[in-house]
């Protein structure tokens, strides 16, 4: 019986040994990337024009990125973190520097979006996509829209508010109509914001970071709390009658960036599908083809222009200028944690 | 989930002998109603999400909160999809692998376990519980430690490999179960009529057995198609399984197509534990022929 398990096992490592060596072979390149950020034509055109082959895999969150990076035996040679997790990937050595002379491309990124924070000079990631959250809202209620983030703490609004189930994105709704920055760590107005928090749970219908745009499309709820991405996905569906703004004190803005692991093996034919999805042309077929928006200046000419008009997708510069990053706040995250337990417990 | 069934399916029984015994009687017929509403309860609370999502995979509308008319678009959406394809054909991959290997590993180590007194048995025995008790959050954080403390890259292979190290158990102990009513004066008579070690395997014992060992694939088969948790640690290039990708399609909204490739993973499902308990319950072959 031990023979029969150990011959098991040889045939085991044999058959692996095989289909390791099979994959070496040819150009490739093994992308992770968020699910539907890139559409199958793109691929294949790349492929086409290149004969190098791509494999393509979906994660669902950035948390599940950094352990597949961590384990060091995963073999993907781009990957696309959003902004924080940038900053821990850089910090854990898990990405490689970019060299921005190897991307032919490069200049057609909108300076805006550059030099940020969580990657000064970008040395470590290139934007792919942003966005905001905002507000998505039931046009039959709102017909004028909606403008501050007043609604969300207006009385007669009562029973009809969905909020995100998020400490942070909860308190930058609050700091953001009190005027402050969404990373303020003073106790004294991180307190006077969960008090803020505290008198409109009992305006709050639901808090739900999962399922808010269907909640909101369902008509359960007129005003909703809630990431661009989804909810374009059902305003587009329903432009008459749902809408999505972002108020003018300003929101949360998220950016999801490309970077190529440390241990990367085809860094070449990274940068060779890096310059590709850069160019003005296959970019806008990539914003086309997923609805988010794309920090690339020149595609905006081949981009539909019913997607550039979009607020819930574009939204216009003045308001952009006024939404921040979520930024790491230290030993404050504690407090923030603290103070939201109080204002769920309540 | 096989548990879960079986203890709601013995619930009716239960309720019946204890109602008509002490008192002798006709039972009271409330009590009987009453427990019917509650059995009823139950099964809607199990049951309703998992219908809802099959009706609203036949939805017209792209999206789930309301009904617009039946439609098979979504089943057609599904097999253009090329993503969605690769992972299924992924998870047949690694369920089939996983499946064959367990049977065959599982079964032996049922037969050792049954037959033979060694060293270390007791050991051994509590070790091939162990995959079924652990969490299985902790096991994938081990495997994928493992496979960077050996530099295997993770990919098909080393998913099939930690599908294989938490199922062969399942194996096992369904046909340890098997084993358990076993004569075994039957081996001995094929033995005395001239039937050597592998023939009296192949044709006496093998059969007998059967029923337990093809449960047991079809429980592991099941196991390993829906397993999401081991698999999201150690799954690498190209390795995308089907509860994966259904996985990350919902972060970015649930759209009819995943209601419909849902329903198709779970009518694969449901099938494999409704054979694999019609040859739990069956009496084997061999042991009618007696």
């Amino acid at each position: 019986m031990k023979r029969i398990l150990t011959t098991l096992a040889v045939a085991l490592c044999g058959v692996m040994a095989f289909t390791g060596c099979a994959k070496k072979e040819g150009k490739v390149l093994n992308i992770f990337i968020w699910s539907a950020y890139l559409p199958d034509e793109v691929i294949a055109e790349f492929t086409h024009k290149t004969g190098i082959h791509v494999n393509y895999d979906t994660y669902d969150s950035n948390e599940a990125l950094l352990e597949k990076l961590q384990s060091g035996v995963a073999d993907y040679d781009l990957v696309v973190p959003s902004d924080y997790m940038v900053t821990i990937l850089r910090n854990e050595g898990l990405v490689q520097e970019i060299d921005h002379t190897k991307i032919t491309t490069w200049d057609n990124l909108n300076p805006k979006f550059l030099n940020k924070k969580f990657d000064p000079e970008n040395k470590y990631s290139i934007p792919y996509f942003w966005g905001t959250t905002g507000i998505g809202f039931n046009r039959e209620k709102f017909p004028n829209g909606v403008d501050s983030w007043g609604v969300m703490f207006d009385p007669a609004n009562a029973g009809r508010i969905l909020m995100l189930d998020d400490v942070r994105e909860c308190f930058a709704v609050a700091l953001k109509y009190m005027g402050k920055s969404l990373n303020e760590t003073d106790p004294e107005v991180l307190r006077q914001a969960a008090d803020l928090l505290k008198q409109q749970k009992a305006l709050v219908k639901t808090y739900n970071s999962g399922d808010f745009h269907n909640i909101l499309a369902a008509g359960d709820v007129d005003l909703a709390h809630g990431y661009n991405g989804q909810m374009a996905e059902v305003v587009s569906a329903e432009p008459e009658r749902l809408g999505y703004a972002v108020p003018k004190e300003g929101g949360t803005f998220w950016m999801d960036n490309i970077c190529i692991p440390a241990k990367a093996r085809n860094v070449d034919n990274a940068y060779a599908f890096i310059s590709y999805i850069m160019e003005p042309e296959v970019n806008a077929k990539i914003v086309n083809g997923v609805s988010y928006a794309s920090a690339n200046t020149p595609a905006k000419k081949f981009i539909d222009p019913a997607i550039l008009e979009d607020q819930a997708i574009y939204p216009p510069d003045e308001i952009i200028d006024r939404c921040e990053f979520l930024e790491d706040v230290g030993e404050s995250a504690t407090l923030f944690d603290r103070l939201w337990t109080e204002i769920k417990a309540q | 989930m096989s548990e879960a069934n079986g203890h709601i399916e013995t619930t009716p029984q239960f309720v019946g002998k204890r109602a008509a015994a002490p008192r002798g009687a006709a039972p009271f017929r409330w009590e009987r109603k009453a427990m019917a509403l509650h059995s009823l309860l139950v099964y809607v609370f199990l049951y309703a999400p998992i219908l809802i999502l099959i009706i609203f995979s036949f939805n017209e509308a792209r999206q789930t909160a309301r009904w617009e008319g039946f439609t098979f678009h979504w089943y057609g959406r599904l097999m253009e999809n090329k993503l969605i394809l690769r992972a299924m054909k992924n998870s047949l991959i690694v369920a089939g692998t996983t499946t064959v290997a367990c049977t065959i590993i599982g079964t032996l180590a049922a037969l050792a376990l049954g037959r033979y007194g060694f060293k270390g048995k007791g050991s051994t025995q509590a070790m091939l519980f162990l995959p079924i008790i652990i969490p299985e959050i902790v096991l994938g954080a081990a495997l994928v430690t493992f496979f960077g403390v050996v530099q295997m890259r993770l990919g098909i292979w080393t998913v099939i490999v930690s599908h294989i190290a938490f199922s062969i158990s399942y194996v096992a102990i369904v046909v340890r179960a098997r084993l358990a009513g076993f004569d075994r004066s039957l081996e001995e008579a094929a033995m005395d009529l001239g039937a050597g070690p592998i023939q009296t395997f192949f044709r006496v014992t093998l059969p007998l057995i059967l029923p337990g060992v093809v449960a047991g694939a079809l429980l592991v088969f099941t196991i390993s198609i829906d397993d999401y948790v081991v698999s999201s640690f150690v799954a690498g290039v190209g390795a995308t399984t089907l509860p994966l990708q259904i996985y990350s399609m919902i972060k970015v909204g649930v759209t009819p197509e995943v209601n419909a490739v849902s329903t198709l993973l779970l009518l694969v499902t449901v099938l494999m534990i409704i054979f694999a308990q019609r040859l739990q319950q069956q009496p084997g072959e061999g042991g009618d022929k007696r």
